[in-house]
């Protein structure tokens, strides 16, 4: 086996560097053009009429009110969405997300919409719209939806394996991982322990609500505006589910205020092309933040047993994982993810993971930010802090003595390759945070996480302007600061200067496929892609040069922006830059450029380890955050500010929903809070300066060693607040958030027992 | 809908005596805007108050300080005599929302709101405020804690409106405090508050108190008993816990999204317990 | 011959083994063999499976070829946030 592939040390000229990020100007002027800031002549204002109930079937819906009202130009049913999915059944699951075709799934769910002259005239057609419910009950507890007596959330819910034939019927799928004999691991352990987790719903909390400009023509044609973190995804969903041809759909991603899963999944934008194909005029449709809380996907809410046995060293014997994930009312991989997740650190002998994804009365559950692994974490580190504190072991020496290393095998199969969590963890050894002494009613919580990276379809196109500069399309679209950092590539790899390339990121009419930003796979993929492009422009820069001085293209190479001429003969000839080559072109042959069409294969996971420092209020419930420290193996930092900023941001998300962030349902299965005064999304003055390390164990299947970051970094934090609160107080924390309310009934229930 | 800025207190109530749909009055906008963005009113008329120079004044008077209804949270922190002589009543106003809330948000609205959860009431009550209310029929003075009756219900009658606030002078050892709970930092609403004002002897025994509580009643809770178990103290262990106690069961909450009612119940003994605590150490200094 | 080993729930559709041995030198040959040998895979193949070549999860290139002794793992193809 080849595992430990070594990467060439390599000397950066650009990557590595810190510069302004490109489209910074444009958004602190509010010049950036979001999905919101765009208007299309003659456009029409939509709006979605929603459920009011968790679950009722829809017996008739009558619309002859609305569209009689003076400006309304057209209202939509189901019945305007016809199936085309052709028997695909994940697609007709989006179909129905988008509008309810039988019944209504969750508070929230579509079931009408109307495209009017103004907002005014639309909001009023709304109300004049009349859907005949009839309420069914509903389930939208993890755990109460397993029991075999509840409500049937899907009526075609099956489970995806069924070995026993007896699964309950809101089980949609089961998946098992793992290797060993876990009871014969159990059986040689000097110390087990076993606990219960519960972790609440929460969202992904981007500022930007889900916005979209639709027209569609009657030609076939169509135009699409969007938000979102795939155009090339969105055009292929929208294009099936409206039965349009694919390359007919004009897709262009607007600038994004934040997605971090939220936005690879459509949900309105298939309505506001069905409005726009009946009004025949071009719809924007804009949900509020209502909206997005009740009617876009938020993480699964979860419930997870883990069982962990070690010898007295402190080597983990045998470990397993019950991990039980909602999914909403229709399929999902939410369990599948956490269980391959939860002990994704640790070398195991023996390891059982089972994921179970349970539908239940609420929206779709939808990716956010290494979908499934921070609720695992949160279950498996709480269970191994209990441990160190039981065997009297320092929390980081566990980690130590149980890390995965190359050739470790991963507890859902495979031998890793070259990671760094070793060297994560003897970086955060050496930092000083672990050294500050902690006061009364204060704890100090470690955690480590996990999270894959994906690579997949990839297109660049470098084109080299008159002057000499360059412009780089990319078609992964920049979540956070990706075209600065492919710029940064570019450069590196051209020899030139960084703020002599522009990225931008091309329609889907400019580039073929390119898969969504999802899976740290942005930086990884079109980097790979870039530097691709990038090698066959200087292929075509040397051929120019060679005919420019008219010598054989062999005797030409590439370096420091500049073609050299080599060899005896011509050795002497002095160099011709980029510019001087670029001005010639129409004399040599063209237009200069180099494109990339690739699949991106070589993914490098990552691992992170966080440290928590904490005070807990010991009469309130309440806990501040003292200091926070992220350390993550980024193989290479491109463009270092933005990964400490995936670093940051990462850490932040997690610590929102580690002390506040949940939905809460009501007994009506209705959603309580859904806006950002009640669903609580820290603000700066809740937190201290996030600080971090990066660590660089490059990626051996990357030309330059990167790692996806993006995800990482949210992983730990559950755990790490979680462990913290749990050493400050004395008392084991088991559900998230650790509201002030739930951290004080924790408190005063420790003193009853 | 119709939109009107008066420029005297008597056109602006010549406005809303006139009016028979549903009138509301712009202040500062900060809860009226997002209730009609939000659907929930549709106003007819609306009279912006904020022209009318008399009620955009914080005025010394000889009883005491009078507050204009248009006078901004912010502005009440910048103004240094109310800073010193009512230091509860401000930093309960600069608590309100965001920083750019507070440079729209007024007290006068806090209180026509009728939120039990709203800031500025509790220290209001505590600090013994009284309501200047114009009308129709003329003009009525009352105690703030008779303004609001019920979560969004004032005892204002059709077309009166708030014109301003206004606060005793300030004796020595005497000071308030108002402490709030929220899960966040800033820009939250209370999950209990309290507020207190305290006039002490010049060897430090509690004389006088007044004691009320927020986000534990459908209205603020003016807690008589609680300044009792104060009066003639020196904030000693004994004192705080009956304070504690009393709070703890004068409160009647209700169990929310935003806390259960054994959690209202308990901390907002503890929030009564540390704003006597601060309260005092005001008036200590208040030589 | 490569031994492919199979993750647990997937292990339901290959005879409950851990472990099957499958004639292919490409992934599209193993996936291939795989349905045909274990017609159950059929859906989990529709959805999507990776496949592990010595610790490199090969998503989508189904071009990729088997050395001969090396560890080959399937696993469940991801997606993400």
């Amino acid at each position: 086996m080849n595992i430990n592939a070594k990467t060439q040390i390599q000397e950066f000229r650009s990557v590595g560097t810190r510069p302004v990020r490109q489209d910074g100007v444009d958004k602190v002027t509010g010049r950036a053009r979001y999905g919101a800031d765009y208007n299309m002549p003659g456009q029409l204002v939509g709006l979605v009429l929603r459920s009011p109930h968790a679950h009722a079937r829809i017996k008739s819906i009558d619309t002859s009110a609305a569209e009689a009202l003076k400006g309304v130009k057209a209202v939509i049913t189901a019945a305007d969405l016809p199936d085309h999915a052709d028997g695909d059944e994940g697609l007709l699951e989006i179909l129905d997300n988008c509008m309810a075709r039988t019944k209504a799934r969750y508070d929230g769910h579509a079931v009408a919409a109307v495209a009017a002259i103004d907002e005014a005239t639309a909001r009023k057609a709304l109300g004049l719209i009349r859907v005949d419910y009839e309420v069914l009950p509903h389930v939208t507890d993890v755990d109460e939806a397993l029991k075999s007596t509840a409500n049937v959330v899907h009526e075609h819910a099956t489970s995806r394996v069924d070995p026993e034939q007896n699964v309950p019927l809101n089980v949609h799928a089961t998946e098992e991982f793992g290797h060993g004999d876990i009871e014969a691991g159990f059986a040689k352990s000097d110390l087990i322990v076993e606990r219960s987790f519960k972790a609440e719903q929460s969202h992904q909390g981007y500022i930007e609500p889900h916005a979209c400009v639709a027209s569609v023509n009657a030609d076939g044609t169509g135009d699409l505006w969007v938000t979102t973190q795939g155009h090339f995804s969105y055009r292929i969903v929208c294009a099936q589910l409206l039965g349009m041809d694919v390359s007919k759909l004009r897709v262009t991603s607007s600038e994004i205020g934040g997605g971090f899963g939220g936005k690879t999944h459509v949900w309105a934008e298939p309505v506001a092309l069905a409005l726009s194909r009946k009004a025949g005029r071009p719809v924007k449709l804009t949900m509020s933040r209502e909206e997005v809380f009740r009617s876009t996907g938020p993480t699964s809410p979860a419930s997870i047993d883990v069982k962990i046995g070690v010898s007295n060293e402190g080597v983990i014997t045998s470990a397993y994982a019950h991990l039980r994930y909602g999914c909403g009312p229709y399929s999902g991989v939410w369990g599948m993810l956490g269980a391959m997740t939860a002990f994704a650190c640790y070398d195991i002998e023996n390891v059982k993971t089972i994921g179970i994804d349970v539908r239940i009365n609420r929206p779709k559950t939808a990716a956010y930010r290494a979908p499934s692994a921070p609720v695992a974490a949160f279950a498996v580190e709480s269970v191994l802090d209990e441990i160190a504190q039981k065997l009297d072991m320092d929390p980081l020496e566990l980690r130590f003595r149980n890390a995965v290393k190359n050739g470790s095998r991963s507890s859902y199969g495979p031998t890793f390759g070259t990671i760094g969590l070793v060297e994560v963890l003897e970086a955060v050894k050496s930092h000083p945070q672990l050294n500050v002494p902690l006061a009364a009613n204060q704890g100090r919580g470690i955690a480590c996480g996990y999270w894959f990276n994906i690579g997949g379809q990839t297109c660049t196109t470098l084109n080299i302007g008159v002057d000499g500069t360059a412009t780089l399309t990319i078609g992964t679209v920049d979540v956070g600061g990706s075209r600065s950092s492919m710029s940064l590539v570019a450069a590196e790899e051209l020899g030139i200067d960084y703020d002599k390339v522009k990225t931008v990121i091309g329609d889907t009419a400019t580039l073929g496929h390119n898969d969504t930003t999802e899976g740290s796979r942005g930086t990884f993929s079109s980097s790979m892609a870039t530097i691709n492009a990038v090698k066959q422009a200087i292929g075509v820069l040397r051929e120019r040069a060679a005919k420019m001085w008219e010598i054989p293209v062999d005797d030409v190479v590439w370096e420091k922006g500049c073609a050299r001429a080599v060899g005896e003969e011509h050795g002497n000839l002095p160099t011709l830059s980029l510019a001087e080559i670029a001005k010639e072109a129409p004399n040599t042959g063209g237009p200069i450029a180099g494109h990339s069409e690739i699949v991106a294969e070589g993914v490098g996971v990552s691992f992170g380890a966080h440290i928590c420092d904490v005070e807990v209020d010991p009469e309130t419930g309440a806990t501040k955050i003292l200091r926070y420290l992220v350390v993550q193996d980024a193989g290479r930092a491109i463009h270092p500010a933005y990964v400490e900023g995936q670093y940051q941001g990462g850490a932040v998300q997690g610590i929102g929903w580690a002390l506040n962030e949940e939905y809460v349902y009501g007994a009506d299965g209705r959603l309580q809070n859904a806006g950002f005064l009640d669903y609580r999304i820290p603000v700066c003055s809740d937190l201290p300066m996030i600080d971090t390390v990066i660590v660089e164990v490059p990626n051996p299947g990357h030309p330059y060693g990167v790692r996806g970051v993006g995800e990482t970094p949210i992983v730990p934090p559950l755990a790490a607040v979680a462990n913290a609160i749990s050493r400050a107080t004395g008392v084991r924390m088991t559900h998230v958030p650790m509201s002030p309310p739930r951290v004080l009934a924790a408190l005063e229930n420790a003193k009853v027992t | 809908m119709h939109y009107s800025r008066p420029n005297s207190v008597a056109e602006a109530v010549n406005l809303l005596g006139g009016n028979t749909g549903n009138a509301f009055i712009l202040a500062g906008g900060s809860d009226l805007l997002v209730r009609m963005k939000g659907g929930f009113v549709e106003p007819s008329l609306i009279v912006d108050i904020k022209a009318i120079a008399e009620l955009r004044q914080i005025r010394a008077t000889d009883k005491g300080f009078w507050i204009g209804a248009a006078v901004t949270c912010a502005e009440l922190g910048e103004s240094e005599m109310l800073r010193a002589a009512w230091p509860g009543v401000v930093e309960a106003a600069n608590l309100i929302g965001s920083k750019q809330v507070q440079g729209r948000c007024t007290i006068a609205g806090n209180l026509c709101n009728a939120s039990p959860a709203a800031d500025s009431v509790p220290a209001l009550v505590a600090a013994g405020a009284r309501v200047h209310i114009v009308g129709p029929n003329g003009s009525r003075v009352t105690a703030v804690e008779d303004v609001p009756l019920s979560p969004g219900k004032t005892s204002l009658a059709p077309g009166e409106m708030v014109a301003a606030i206004e606060l005793d002078e300030r004796p020595a050892h005497a000071s308030d405090a108002y402490i709030r709970f929220i899960p966040r930092t800033e820009m939250d609403i209370a999950v209990a508050s309290a507020g207190i004002n305290l006039t002490l002897d010049a060897d430090g025994t509690i004389k006088t108190a007044r004691v009320a509580l927020g986000a534990v009643a459908p209205t603020v809770l003016r807690v008589d008993e609680a300044a009792e178990a104060l009066v003639g103290t020196k904030l000693e262990t004994a004192a705080l816990e009956r304070l504690a106690e009393t709070c703890s069961a004068a409160a009647r909450p209700i169990d929310d999204k935003r806390g259960t009612i054994a959690y209202r119940k308990s901390v907002v003994g503890v929030l009564a317990k540390r704003t006597a605590e601060l309260a005092y150490k005001r008036a200590r200094a208040n030589s | 011959m490569v031994d492919v080993n199979v993750w647990g729930s997937l292990s339901t559709c290959t005879d409950n083994q851990k472990v099957i041995q499958i004639e292919a030198t490409t992934i599209r040959g193993l996936l291939r063999e795989l349905v045909e040998k274990y017609p159950g895979a059929a859906p989990w193949v529709k959805r999507g499976i990776s496949v592990s070549i010595d610790g490199e999860i090969i998503r989508d290139d189904w071009s990729k070829t088997l050395p001969d002794d090396a560890e080959i793992y399937l696993i469940p193809r991801m997606t993400s946030g």
